[in-house]
């Protein structure tokens, strides 16, 4: 790793970074654009989220919060768990632990700085791991594996993954972390599928020898008071989610791009707690003003394309993709990692035996609950087995394209991602033949140093133009 | 006192070094031709008419290098690392850790006390940390690989390359060309995508002590500075010799060794 990068703890600049931003609109115009000056590399990216009113700034509030939990975690007295996106954060709320999400610190590292996470990208190559694996790890893998170096990340305590069958590379990243770094490490498992009696019940036992793990490692025995007030705020952040997503399939959809990504930003890092309750107050009051007056929640108002992002969006400095989308009225409906499939939601309704609920009665139904919540989240929901089954991907993708009246299909992913990659070309094929026009982006959505981005927007553009969808 | 000689013949370029009383009496860099006989017979020409010395004058030959199995002349054959091993350090006797970038491969290896080579790693894909690389580079932009080397030290704001794919990066420089961007920047972006993917490799073996680079790329100040920074290690220049011919330089040393054996024997 390039000896100045070790200069400055990584959670400590980014938690620092985030904070001031988002203390930037309680200053005056003048002082705000002197702090601009201050920070040329985060200016942009700063100036989106401030630009797009209280949600940006709430964002910045919660991200910059995500940062101090880890950073105050060990004085706290509080286990630190590596853990994936595709694993629910609630439970480690309910049991007083505080998650670092690789993917999305990834994510934001690579939005963030100018260089992205190429230098701890290059880091996890240093020490062993394969430049082929998931890039979206490989970003916070390398900043945390960059604990032994001397302190660049607080250390974590134990390693937590819901992944193995769902995204093998995935799995193999948070084993590869826990050799490493020497912590307790448990796999949580799923069945094939999810929908019959037998299949539901071995997720469960397995959830709860996931349990058992954490609070053998933590110390901390599984608070159900708690874990009933984690998951009443689920339930409320459900509802607004699916509000949301309801708002989305109005035509032109009063959802501004951005927002999409704060969702499920929130959903990955919050799920359970206030921060993202009153991201999505924020983010729903200004949607249901923008339906009110029948206007596109894109800046020019200009409705011209609406694009389903049929795995996940594009993470390149500053934002670039959302000002892609808003300079050319590119509608963003979503993405696998928008939708929830709670059983209150529309697309959840149309794939019957897909959604979960909330019950809260017994410890039992609330373990139920939140095991069936985690089996819904993107890619174990549906990049799990044969792409063409029941409620797998294909089906998700077309019923959503339908239902949110999508104009494309665009893949975005990483080259590490064998699960969608291994079937991508089939599923463009099978998309294009629903009448659906699909494109496949080659790049890697955390790296622009597999495709730059300019040479992902020209293709995206030539896409466009070429299906005479602008 | 025997006249050696080792010939490196490489995917890019073809190097032959004679040596007399473990003295370089002459050498000489050719660009590689389709057939590796070929390369190796010119690349020997060449030295031999700088040595002033006939082919006969030569007691012991080694070859190495990619087409070193095709080579008819030469009495042995070594692998490159080996070789270059052997070379790093007869430029620079404190030599521990040796970067050698070639024209199709970049490999990383630490010396013992002895010269011989202990960890190694090479890179194990792509184009892009190689001498190809750079040259598929310079032609884009039309300056030679020299001037690409120099090119970094002018920059205000280099570019970031797709650094995966060679042709990917090829595509990305002709469409900065195409926008406008200053060469400068854009050649500061291919010689940096370059170190990175160098550094990699190197910090993967724990460099330490003395570091020496070896093949043509060491004469690019461009990526060997970038690469300084990355790894946060000055890299030792070469005085004795050219970098470039450090591999047949290697094997010349080893045929220096083997002749004496069989005299002895």
């Amino acid at each position: 790793m390039r000896p100045e990068m070790q200069e400055y703890n990584y959670d400590w600049l980014m938690g620092k970074t985030l904070a001031t931003a988002a203390r930037v609109p309680l200053g005056t115009k003048k002082e705000t654009e002197l702090t601009y000056r201050y920070i040329p590399y985060f200016k942009n990216i700063a100036k989106t989220l401030i630009d797009a009113g209280d949600p940006g700034i709430q964002a910045l509030k919660m991200m910059s919060q995500y940062y101090e939990n880890i950073l105050t975690a060990h004085a706290q007295g509080k286990k630190i768990v590596a853990t994936t996106f595709c694993n629910s954060p609630a439970i480690l709320y309910a049991m007083d632990m505080v998650p670092v999400t690789f993917e999305m610190l990834t994510a934001i590292g690579s939005m963030v700085w100018k260089r992205g996470m190429f230098d701890y990208m290059d880091f996890c190559c240093e020490v062993g791991m394969p430049e082929t694996s998931c890039s979206s790890q490989r970003g916070a893998l390398g900043a945390v594996l960059g604990a032994v170096l001397g302190g660049l990340f607080e250390k974590i305590d134990m390693v937590i993954c819901d992944t193995p069958g769902v995204c093998d590379t995935n799995a193999n990243a948070f084993a590869f972390a826990s050799e490493y770094l020497d912590k307790p490490f448990f796999q949580l498992n799923y069945p094939s599928s999810i929908g019959d009696d037998r299949s539901q019940q071995y997720h469960i036992d397995d959830y709860k020898e996931m349990i058992k793990f954490a609070e053998k490692h933590s110390g901390n025995k599984l608070d159900y008071d708690r874990l009933a007030e984690v998951l009443s705020e689920v339930d409320k952040q459900d509802a607004m989610i699916a509000d949301l997503e309801d708002m989305l399939m109005l035509k032109p959809t009063p959802v501004p791009p951005v927002f999409n990504l704060l969702l499920y930003a929130g959903r990955f890092c919050f799920s359970g707690r206030r921060e993202f309750t009153l991201l999505l107050e924020s983010m729903l009051k200004i949607t249901k003003e923008n339906a009110a007056a029948g206007i596109s929640g894109l800046k020019n108002g200009e409705e011209k394309l609406r694009m389903f992002m049929c795995y996940i969006d594009h993470y390149t400095v500053d934002l670039n993709f959302c000002h892609f989308l808003e300079e050319r009225g590119i509608a963003h409906i979503g993405s696998i990692l928008t939708r929830n499939f709670r059983d209150n939601n529309q697309y959840a309704q149309e794939m019957p035996g897909s959604s979960y609920g909330i019950d809260i009665s017994s410890p039992d139904a609330m373990l139920d609950t939140i095991a069936q919540m985690n089996a819904r989240l993107p890619m174990v929901r549906s990049i799990r087995g044969p792409y063409d089954k029941k409620g797998m991907w294909l089906e998700e993708s077309l019923i959503c394209a339908k239902m949110y009246d999508a104009d494309c299909v665009i893949y975005n992913g990483t080259p590490g991602c064998r699960n969608t990659w291994g079937m991508v070309k089939p599923f463009a094929r099978d998309m294009e033949k629903h009448g659906y026009p699909t494109h496949i982006m080659y790049d890697d959505a955390f790296d622009d140093r597999v495709e730059s981005w300019e040479a992902t927007r020209e293709r995206l553009d030539e896409f466009f133009k070429i299906r005479g969808l602008l | 006192m025997s006249i050696v000689a080792g010939c490196d013949v490489g995917s890019l370029t073809s190097k032959a070094v004679i040596m007399k009383a473990g003295r370089i009496i002459g050498s000489h860099i050719i660009k590689s031709k389709p057939r590796p006989q070929d390369s190796a017979n010119a690349a020997l020409d060449g030295a031999l008419l700088s040595a002033g010395i006939s082919k006969e004058d030569i007691q012991y030959c080694i070859g190495t290098g990619y087409g070193r199995e095709k080579i008819e002349f030469v009495d042995e054959v070594v692998s490159e690392i080996k070789c270059h091993g052997k070379g790093a350090r007869w430029m620079l006797p404190s030599a521990e850790t040796v970067i050698d970038i070639g024209g199709q491969d970049c490999k990383t290896m630490k010396l013992d006390k002895d010269g011989n080579v202990g960890r190694f790693a090479a890179n194990d894909k792509c184009a892009s940390g190689t001498g190809r690389f750079l040259e598929v580079m310079a032609k884009v932009l039309g300056v030679s690989i020299d001037e690409l080397g120099k090119l970094s030290a002018k920059a205000k704001e280099p570019i970031t390359l797709a650094s995966t794919c060679t042709v990917w990066a090829q595509a990305d420089v002709i469409k900065y060309i195409n926008s406008g961007v200053p060469i400068e920047d854009i050649g500061a972006g291919i010689n940096t995508a370059m170190a990175v993917r160098v550094a990699i490799l190197v910090n993967s073996v724990k460099p330490e002590g003395d570091i020496f680079m070896t093949g043509g790329v060491a004469k690019n100040i461009g990526v060997v500075e970038t690469l300084e920074k990355l790894i946060g290690k000055r890299i030792k220049r070469a005085r004795k010799a050219d970098p470039q011919i450090a591999g047949a330089l290697g094997a010349a040393l080893i045929a220096e060794e083997r002749g004496k054996r069989e005299k002895t024997s």
